[in-house]
């Protein structure tokens, strides 16, 4: 017979295990800066040498524009636009994959189990938020922050005998550097000055 | 005497069901703030050494940012700003969150912050801590 307290140890460990499958969120965790913040702020900021507030939004603006991104919200006196633009999401990689799986997963049939069926990325909308700020008291100078995130929309699939619904929902920041050297390289063009990183 | 209590019978039946009929009369505190109510205000807001409401407001847009909030809305005439964001790593729940900024006449700023959670209020005191600590850092950052 097995020890009472390995019992009990394997039965906090299950335990344990378990609680893992779930994605937990504390929503305290969500107003606490991640240690990609800074980083992700350096990447996200250049600083233009300018007294022109309004003319450097307005470049923003046609930048985005020149992207084939909709304005959807501007608020001049805080310095603020909102982007947005909707693109397919297909990727020949999921597709690929997803047949793969459903090849490899025939075999189910031999337990009475349809073949798996994995949902992929459909569709997308790439978003923008971007903010200017001057950075110092007599307003020389301007902070320039544009964050591109997207939202997917996944289509339909199947697990065993159970179907996944289409339109899952899942949202990423673009953490790809060079996304935004080209856009910050768009927009020193288009106002006539070197841009600098803090 | 059978038909008495029959009678009694009908009467009380007709009491009990007319009872349900009479509405309770609202008692004069029914819109009277609650000590909860001041509570969960006094958390969630905080007064800041910023006289520009404008640099007040840039400095949460860029607080926002940093916590990888969306900034859906800003109003400034009513200094009101709205953001929101997937409550990451799960895509289910979402954290809306919207800013009132109020100058005050000795030269602070009053910020409130309203924190929902699945349209359920955050009434979490530690939240709210964590949102003005990174505010404070902006500001800070923004004033040199």
């Amino acid at each position: 017979m097995m020890p009472r307290w390995s019992v009990a140890a394997s039965a906090i460990v299950m335990a344990m295990g378990l609680m893992g499958c779930v994605a937990q969120t504390h929503p305290q965790d969500l107003f606490q800066l991640q240690e990609e913040s800074p980083r992700n702020r350096a990447m996200q900021t250049r600083v233009f040498e300018t007294k022109d507030e309004a003319e450097l939004l307005s470049a923003s603006a046609a930048v985005l524009q020149d992207l084939g991104f909709q304005i959807e919200e501007s608020v001049r006196e805080v310095g603020l636009l909102r982007a947005a633009k909707e693109r397919s999401a297909r990727e020949y990689g999921q597709d690929i994959s997803r047949f793969g799986i459903f090849v490899l997963s025939t075999g189910l049939i031999f337990v009475q189990q349809p073949p798996i069926i994995i949902a992929v990325d459909l569709h997308q909308k790439i978003a923008a938020t971007l903010v200017t700020r001057p950075i110092n008291a007599d307003a020389t100078r301007q902070e320039v922050r544009v964050v591109f995130y997207r939202v997917v929309w996944k289509g339909d699939g199947s697990a065993g005998n159970q179907s996944i619904a289409p339109g899952e929902q899942r949202m990423e920041m673009l953490r790809d550097p060079v996304m935004y050297q080209t856009f910050f390289a768009k927009l020193s063009k288009a106002v006539f000055l070197e841009p600098f990183a803090l | 005497m059978r038909h008495r209590v029959v009678e009694t019978l009908i009467a009380w039946v007709v009491v009990v069901t007319t009872f349900g009929c009479t509405t309770p009369q609202p008692t004069p505190d029914l819109l009277a703030p609650t000590d909860a109510q001041m509570k969960i205000r006094s958390i969630q807001t905080r007064s800041f050494d910023v006289k520009d409401r404008q640099t007040a407001m840039r400095g949460v847009i860029a607080a926002l940012q940093d916590l990888g909030f969306i900034i859906e809305r800003a109003n400034e005439p009513l200094g009101l700003i709205t953001a929101a964001r997937f409550a990451e790593p799960n895509f289910y729940d979402i954290v809306g969150i919207s800013v009132t900024i109020r100058s005050e006449t000795d030269g602070r700023t009053t910020i409130r912050v309203n924190a929902i959670y699945n349209n359920k209020p955050i009434e979490d005191p530690k939240v709210y801590q964590n949102f003005f600590a990174t505010l404070e850092r902006s500001l800070f950052v923004a004033k040199q």
